[in-house]
């Protein structure tokens, strides 16, 4: 194959005031943080109180959080996009409309759109295993903490959730992760993310396989990191004497 | 102190409460023994409501505990639990499973609350495991902290569901001991066992109880001496002489 690499592109100028190509990545890899955090802690959030729902007495909040899963969970993250970007608006009261369509600049509204629906879709996924980290604890804590005289919500406070949250902090970082991953999807409705950056230098430069390379690099390692600060959490809450804890 | 008029439960067919009346007083010390699947276990777990009742009426201190305008809550925070599998909170010290209840239920400062702690530590021998977590406690050390988790809150009568059954028999003296210590101490006590030794030394009474029913009930020295029911006399030979 007959390819020159240029790793010097990402120095070169954009032609576009000042710029050279990093700075479309820097700025890029800001949007990508911007939207995966704002929709984690949305998602975490969220996911918690359905997670905690779907494991009370009763049946008519399990049933409302187990409607919700299921929903966001089986329509494509794509699809959710749209219709919060191009469908959702245009049911809008007026005045909102207005304000979404014609007021805010075109970054905000994308970027309230994806935010709005990576942390849904994630939080359908959270309340999943939010409510298996619940029911994996024996039956014996709950009662325990009712019979000293601890209401429901003193129950899940102190009792069932700083030991569900300990149990899943592994696939909670799993979603984490994906968070970032999936942020990628604002690309396609035009938020300058680190994926549109990577296509707009890939376009404007041609040199693709560098833009495409730095793009790979760039994900790892912010993943890496996220990966290597949720086992640092995860070491710090672990329990003395159990999982491997401190003994 | 504790009142059963004609309490009866079911689980789906099976009708595990068939009329339970039974009295403990104040300073009483009750030993409710029987055959497994008797439906003792579910008898001590309705007298807080960690088990509901279908019929009849439970009087605790005077309150009717299946009463749905009973702040049950505030009923339980008066008396004490302690379950056959300990049940420690895991990821508390021992001294944060003491304290946690008294702290958030009762409003207690911390200082206060850690002051009783320690004191109710020393009082079940434990007093140099307050900063241990449950996991790095033997099972006879950490019914002893349940005891002081459940004396914590001051509880006005105290309950017991198998408290030494899950635990080595070398363990099992040490929390006889201090259950020994309490009922000493005038505390009322119902106490889910088979332990017969600690029936016949700390019992006042002895109820024993069959598919749902007491069928007997007694001071120890008679019920041991001179068993009326025949369910009960076979129950005490088998304890006595497991293998014949």
């Amino acid at each position: 194959m007959n390819y020159n690499w240029d790793w010097n592109i990402f120095f070169k100028s954009t032609g576009i005031g000042s710029e050279i190509y990093l700075d479309w990545f820097v700025s890029g890899l800001g949007w990508t943080i911007a939207v995966a955090l704002m929709a984690w802690i949305i998602a975490l959030l969220l996911g918690s109180v359905l997670g905690v729902m779907r494991t009370l007495p009763g049946k008519v909040l399990p049933a409302i959080a187990t409607a919700y899963v299921e929903l966001f969970r089986n329509v494509p993250l794509l699809v959710q996009l749209f219709m919060w970007y191009f469908v959702v608006p245009d049911y809008l009261p007026e005045p909102l409309q207005i304000w979404f369509k014609q007021d805010l600049n075109p970054a905000t509204s994308a970027y309230i759109s994806v935010v709005v629906c990576l942390a849904l879709f994630t939080a359908a996924r959270v309340c999943e295993q939010v409510r298996t980290g619940i029911q994996a604890l024996p039956r014996g804590q709950s009662a325990a903490a009712l019979a000293v005289g601890f209401s429901i919500g003193q129950t899940y406070r102190h009792v069932l959730l700083p030991q569900a949250f300990r149990i899943i902090i592994p696939p909670l970082t799993s979603e984490f992760l994906n968070i970032f991953k999936n942020s990628s999807v604002a690309s396609l409705i035009g938020l300058m993310e680190l994926l549109a950056q990577t296509k707009q230098t890939a376009e404007f430069s041609a040199n693709i396989f560098e833009a495409f390379t730095l793009a790979t690099v760039i994900y790892f390692v912010l993943n890496m990191s996220l990966m290597t600060l949720m086992s640092l959490v995860e070491k710090k809450v672990r329990i003395p004497g159990m999982m491997g804890g401190a003994k | 102190m504790i009142r059963f008029n004609n309490v009866h439960k079911w689980f789906k067919d099976l009708h595990v409460l068939n009329g339970i009346d039974l009295q403990v007083a104040q300073g009483e010390v009750v030993v409710v023994c029987g055959p497994s699947g008797s439906g003792k276990s579910t008898m001590i777990r309705t007298v807080n409501q960690l088990e509901s009742i279908n019929e009849g009426e439970i009087w605790v201190d005077g309150k009717n505990v299946a009463d749905p305008k009973t702040d049950l809550n505030a009923l339980r925070a008066e008396v004490g639990f302690v379950f056959q599998h300990f049940n420690l909170y895991p990821h508390l010290s021992v001294v944060d499973n003491i304290t946690l209840s008294p702290i958030k239920v009762k409003g207690m400062d911390k200082a206060a609350a850690d002051k009783q702690a320690v004191a109710l530590l020393e009082r079940v021998g434990l007093a140099h495991k307050k900063d241990a977590f449950p996991a790095q406690l033997s099972g006879g050390q950490q019914q002893r902290v349940a005891i002081a988790r459940g004396l914590a809150m001051e509880p006005r009568v105290m309950l017991f569901d198998e408290p030494t059954s899950a635990l080595d028999p070398e363990m099992i003296g040490e929390v006889l001991k201090v259950m020994k210590d309490l009922a000493e101490s005038g505390m009322t006590m119902m106490v889910v066992t088979h332990e017969m030794g600690f029936a016949r030394e700390v019992a006042d009474r002895v109820v024993f109880i069959d598919h749902g029913k007491i069928v007997e009930q007694a001071p120890p020295e008679e019920f041991f001496k001179n068993p009326q029911h025949e369910r009960a006399q076979q129950f005490l030979r088998q304890l006595l002489t497991p293998m014949s």
